[in-house]
């Protein structure tokens, strides 16, 4: 699950200045906003928001930018009415983006033809819906293959398809019940297998476990973890749970009013979130558990003695790590997976960053 | 709802046993020709039994209801005084000004134009009395209906019996408890006072109730906690919070009695709108017909507006321009007080209702052929066949041949074997009801054996709501078996029947082309909300213009006004599919057309039978009106018992119109239920 050493390769999305505005005549008063603030050249996309705002008018998506590379799961992150849903809707086409490019494997979605974006759908992309979206008068079967009816597949075929994704899902035995007769959690595993039932490249999921209990959601974000860590698809992952997107994300998008205010890792976001917004959802989180040792390690000078060795590798966790550091006072070394050292952590500096949060 | 035996479903079975039973009827005609024409002799005679007993038991109470019917000729007598005396001038200044008061500039403008109008037809002593006939029975409808409601609310028990007494109520079509009104009260007036009271209260009861039902379980917790007596609670809390739902009680109330004020100018007596369209259409003064007609109609969206707005909007206008507009009606009632034309007397539209004679006359003449043609190939190819059958219906005259046995053999063998491919197929149900159809046109409607109908509407009935409503349904029409009218009950069930299925078929593909299209939608918007405001009774002027009393133009406006509900619920159902499931179908990549059939249909399947139940009950009432153009089956009777005021041929005739009417709405019902059962609503 790595991103940062495929940057090479071509983005499996990529978004380029998107904008969603609500209202009358949207797109003529964006396109006026935007020459007046001189966003594109360089200006600040705040001023043209709030142009837009006295006119009315609601920019729910303000200049989204970011990539997302194949294999990995981008969480956008926000609180309800921050545009986080709309940016997905408008990556899937399901909402015509008021301005700006959308790229799927290098193809600009938002100037892809009808019956192109048809196909798309039902060859790459799949979508996973907060309240399941599933129809109610079909069966579970029936459901999961529905989009590969859509493609024309025969009966047998894409029964037999749809069998496959359900027993991925873990609901054999439940493929002939309705939606009614489901629980939840049941309920979102058909939404996951029908979204999977074509073998997208690239995986939509809007809040997809925000409707379920406590207990079914840690259940079923195990699950997706493993289902991903098979299936490596291209993700864009809504949330409103920062539990949720620093379990799962390699890169978590913070939005607000519409806007993307921070890009990062889980450890970024918790160890140096960029303004109060940020900071404010990261304060509940226990720090200890999210960010690595690789934040607070340091490179070895000449002073440093390391008389012990407790075994720190940079990928664990700050709590993990002062477990094992409790009684240490030196520098510790760090070493990565082949055993060469690649730095030093203060034992001081470590409880230091854990005890930030208190604060 | 699989039935085990022989791994069939219930629909299979169920058309199984009716095509056995045609099958058998069919066989059987030439040697036990009662199986399929019920003898004469074997109906009881229940017109004259419930006549006898309802004359005794009325002559009982009448001495009670004449002077019930003195009390009510004082308010009304009144009413009828003070609006025929009052100079229009002041009444339209005063309407205007409370036009304004409500909804502002348009509501004024509708009021001032519209009151301007029936000045100008020269009809405004007779829209008065219509008035005072409305201004006097609503008040009393509205206190009755809320009564009911706040009885049915209070006491749970009578809860059901009320419902049921309602809808009863809804279905016996007006005209029929006109006969018994008039044997208790007498002629004139006071009679249509009464039926449209009856029929005004329902509404605003069954309003009352459902707002009651729907005020929130916590304010009406908080009512009793904060101490409030039960009807403290009541009419402190729970009524003020259902004050919407209350005023569209009130606004169907208006419009229910106004409906009701007009048809009951067939008994006469008293010069208002209603009496005006009878009088005009039966000397065939189309223009002036029209022009009462219109006036009708505008008085109905006045008082429909008026109240609607009242009903939707919580805000008011100036009330000092409100003022200001009155003051404009007083100075120019005084202003005119001695040299006031008597409004009878103008005429400002009798020339256009003249040239609207005189152009009628000329499309007629140029059309006449393209009108006769289309009216006579409905008949010989649509309505004819659906009556008396194919064998009756295809003459050298009609369709250029004469229709054969060995057609009719021919003919079914083509059905049967189309059935048994469906069959094989594994659509045994939808074979086997194709089957059931073809046989219907064969034979007509009207000709049908009575074994085939009582047992296919119990088999209908269970495989709509299982084994009660099957025994309710087949119980229902041995009832109307025996009645002696069971000849007239055919005839009206082929007329509404094949009104309906043209509402379903017109209906439903303008509702999906509403759904498809907002513009669309915008254009048919104001046309279905007029033709629900029209009164009943309008809807007979155009068609007899255009195509002369008779059977077709009775069908015409049965399917003008019977539409309506099937337009507007097809599109409501389509368009209102949670959005979820609209993006969940995109993003699996089906297109528009996928979606509508896939998804969009299919969720909107109870709702639509929604519709088709409107649309039946609607034909159902339209059907006792239309026989005032000439129709033969149970709204003639009820028609002619009018006329002759014959008591117990009306009310059987009333209650075999409403038997038909409840067991059709109760199969709608039970498929409606079904599909939302399994969709889990």
């Amino acid at each position: 699950m790595t991103n940062q050493d495929t940057a090479a390769a071509q983005p499996a999305i990529s978004c380029r200045g998107v904008w969603q505005v609500f209202g009358a005549d949207a797109k003529s008063k964006l396109a006026d906003a935007l020459d007046r603030s001189g966003t594109k050249s360089g200006g600040d996309s705040d001023v043209a928001a709030q142009i837009l705002r006295e006119d009315g008018l609601i920019p729910a998506v303000q200049d989204a930018t970011f990539d997302v590379m194949p294999g990995e799961l981008f969480v956008i992150m926000g609180l309800s009415g921050s545009g986080k849903s709309t940016i997905v809707r408008c990556i899937s086409q399901l909402l015509q983006a008021t301005s700006g490019e959308i790229l799927v494997d290098g193809e600009n979605l938002v100037e892809a033809s009808k019956s192109r974006l048809i196909e798309l759908r039902r060859r790459k992309l799949g979508m996973v819906f907060q309240h399941f979206g599933l129809f109610p008068h079909m069966t579970a079967l029936e459901n999961v293959a529905f989009p590969l009816k859509m493609q024309g597949q025969n009966k047998p075929d894409r029964l037999a398809r749809a069998m496959e994704v359900i027993n991925l899902v873990g609901l054999e035995g439940r493929e002939n019940s309705y939606p009614r007769e489901m629980s939840g959690g049941q309920r979102q595993r058909v939404g996951i297998a029908r979204s999977l039932a074509v073998n997208p490249d690239i995986w939509f999921l809007d809040e997809p476990f925000s409707a379920l209990d406590p207990l079914i959601r840690r259940q079923l974000q195990d699950e997706f973890i493993n289902i991903q860590a098979t299936l490596k698809k291209s993700i864009v992952f809504i949330t409103h749970d920062i539990t949720e997107a620093l379990k799962i994300a390699d890169r978590i998008a913070i939005m607000r009013d519409g806007k993307i205010v921070q890009i990062g890792t889980p450890t970024e976001i918790v160890l140096n979130p960029v303004d109060d917004y940020v900071r404010e959802f990261s304060k509940d989180v226990a720090k200890g558990r999210h960010a690595r040792v690789a934040s607070v390690m340091r490179a070895l000078t000449a002073d440093d003695k390391t008389p012990d060795d407790p075994g720190l590798r940079p990928g664990m966790t700050l709590e993990a790590a002062l477990a094992r550091c409790i009684s240490l006072y030196d520098p510790v070394p760090v070493h990565d997976e082949t055993g060469k050292m690649i730095g030093v952590v203060d034992p001081a500096v470590l409880a230091a960053a854990l005890q930030a949060e208190e604060a | 709802m699989k039935a085990a035996y022989l791994n069939m479903t219930t629909g299979t079975i169920a058309a199984l046993i009716a095509v056995l039973t045609g099958a058998f009827c069919m066989l059987l005609e030439p040697t036990l020709p009662w199986l399929v024409t019920w003898p004469a002799g074997w109906s009881l005679p229940m017109s004259d039994w419930i006549g006898t007993s309802l004359t005794w038991f009325l002559e009982l109470i009448k001495p009670a209801m004449r002077a019930f019917s003195m009390l009510l000729a004082y308010p009304m007598s009144g009413a009828h005084a003070l609006f025929a005396a009052t100079p229009w001038p002041l009444s339209i200044g005063l309407i205007t000004a409370l036009g304004w008061y409500i909804g502002g500039v348009s509501l004024a403008a509708l009021g001032l134009f519209g009151l301007g109008f029936i000045v100008a037809t020269g009809l405004w002593l007779e829209s008065m009395s219509t008035l005072s006939l409305v201004a006097v029975s609503v008040p009393l409808a509205l206190v009755l209906g809320a009564g009911i409601g706040i009885l049915a609310n209070e006491v749970p028990r009578l809860r059901n019996a009320i419902q049921t007494v309602m809808d009863v109520m809804q279905t016996v079509p007006t005209f029929a408890y006109l006969t018994p009104l008039l044997f208790l009260f007498g002629f004139g007036p006071v009679v249509g006072l009464i039926a449209s009271i009856i029929y005004a209260a329902p509404p605003m009861a069954r309003n009352l109730m459902l707002g009651l039902d729907r005020v929130e379980s916590d304010i009406k917790e908080a009512a009793i906690m904060s101490g409030g007596t039960r009807m403290q609670q009541l009419f402190l809390v729970e009524i003020p919070s259902a004050k919407t739902q209350i005023m569209v009680g009130v606004n169907q109330c208006l419009m229910a009695a106004l409906s009701m004020v007009i048809i009951a100018a067939v008994i006469g007596g008293f010069k208002d709108l209603g009496w005006e369209v009878l009088l005009t259409m039966r000397k065939a003064w189309f223009g002036p017909s029209m022009m009462a007609g219109m006036a009708i109609v505008v008085f109905a969206m006045i008082i429909d507006r008026y109240s609607g707005t009242l009903a939707s909007t919580r805000q008011r206008h100036d009330w000092r321009i409100a003022s200001g507009i009155a003051a404009l009606g007083v100075i120019a009632a005084t202003a005119t007080w001695q040299n006031l034309p008597d409004p009878s007397s103008i005429t400002l539209l009798d020339p256009v209702a003249k040239w609207l004679d005189a152009g009628l006359t000329s499309v007629l003449q140029q059309n006449g052929a393209a009108l006769d043609a289309f009216k006579n190939g409905s008949l010989f190819y649509g309505l004819l066949p659906l009556r008396i059958g194919l064998d009756g219906a295809v003459l050298p005259f009609t369709w250029g041949f004469q229709w054969t046995g060995m057609m009719s053999l021919v003919y079914y063998a083509i059905w049967a074997i189309v059935a048994g491919v469906l069959a094989l197929r594994g659509r045994a149900a939808l074979g086997l009801t194709l089957l059931i159809f073809a046989g219907i046109i064969e034979t007509g409607v009207a000709e049908l054996p009575w074994p085939f109908v009582v047992i296919g509407a119990g088999a209908l009935g269970w495989v709509s709501g299982g084994r009660r409503l099957a025994v309710f349904a087949t119980l229902m029409m041995t009832v109307l078996l025996v009645s002696g009218l069971w000849d007239r009950a055919l005839l009206s069930l082929y007329l509404s029947g094949a009104a309906v299925i043209t509402c379903a078929i017109f209906g439903g593909a303008i509702g999906l082309l509403c759904a498809v299209s907002p513009l669309v939608w915008r254009i048919v918007l104001p046309i279905c909300d007029m033709l629900q405001t029209i009164p009943l009774f309008v809807f007979l002027i155009p068609v007899l213009m255009f195509f002369q009393i008779g059977e077709f133009s009775a069908f015409l406006a049965i399917c003008l006004y019977a539409i309506v509900p099937m337009i507007r619920y097809t599109r409501h159902g389509l368009v209102n599919t949670p959005d979820e499931l609209i993006e969940a179908a995109i993003s699996s990549g089906a297109t528009p057309w996928q979606t509508l059939r896939e998804v969009r249909a299919p969720y909107a399947a109870p709702t639509i039978l929604l519709g088709l139940n409107q649309t039946i009950l609607f034909a159902f009432a339209m059907l006792v009106i239309a026989a005032l153009i000439g129709t033969t089956g149970l709204g003639q009777s009820i028609y002619g018992a009018l006329a002759k005021a014959n008591m117990g041929l009306g009310i059987t005739s009333g209650a075999a119109m409403a038997i038909l009417a409840l067991v059709a709405d109760r199969l709608v019902q039970g498929f409606a239920n079904e599909r939302r059962q399994a969709l889990g609503l």
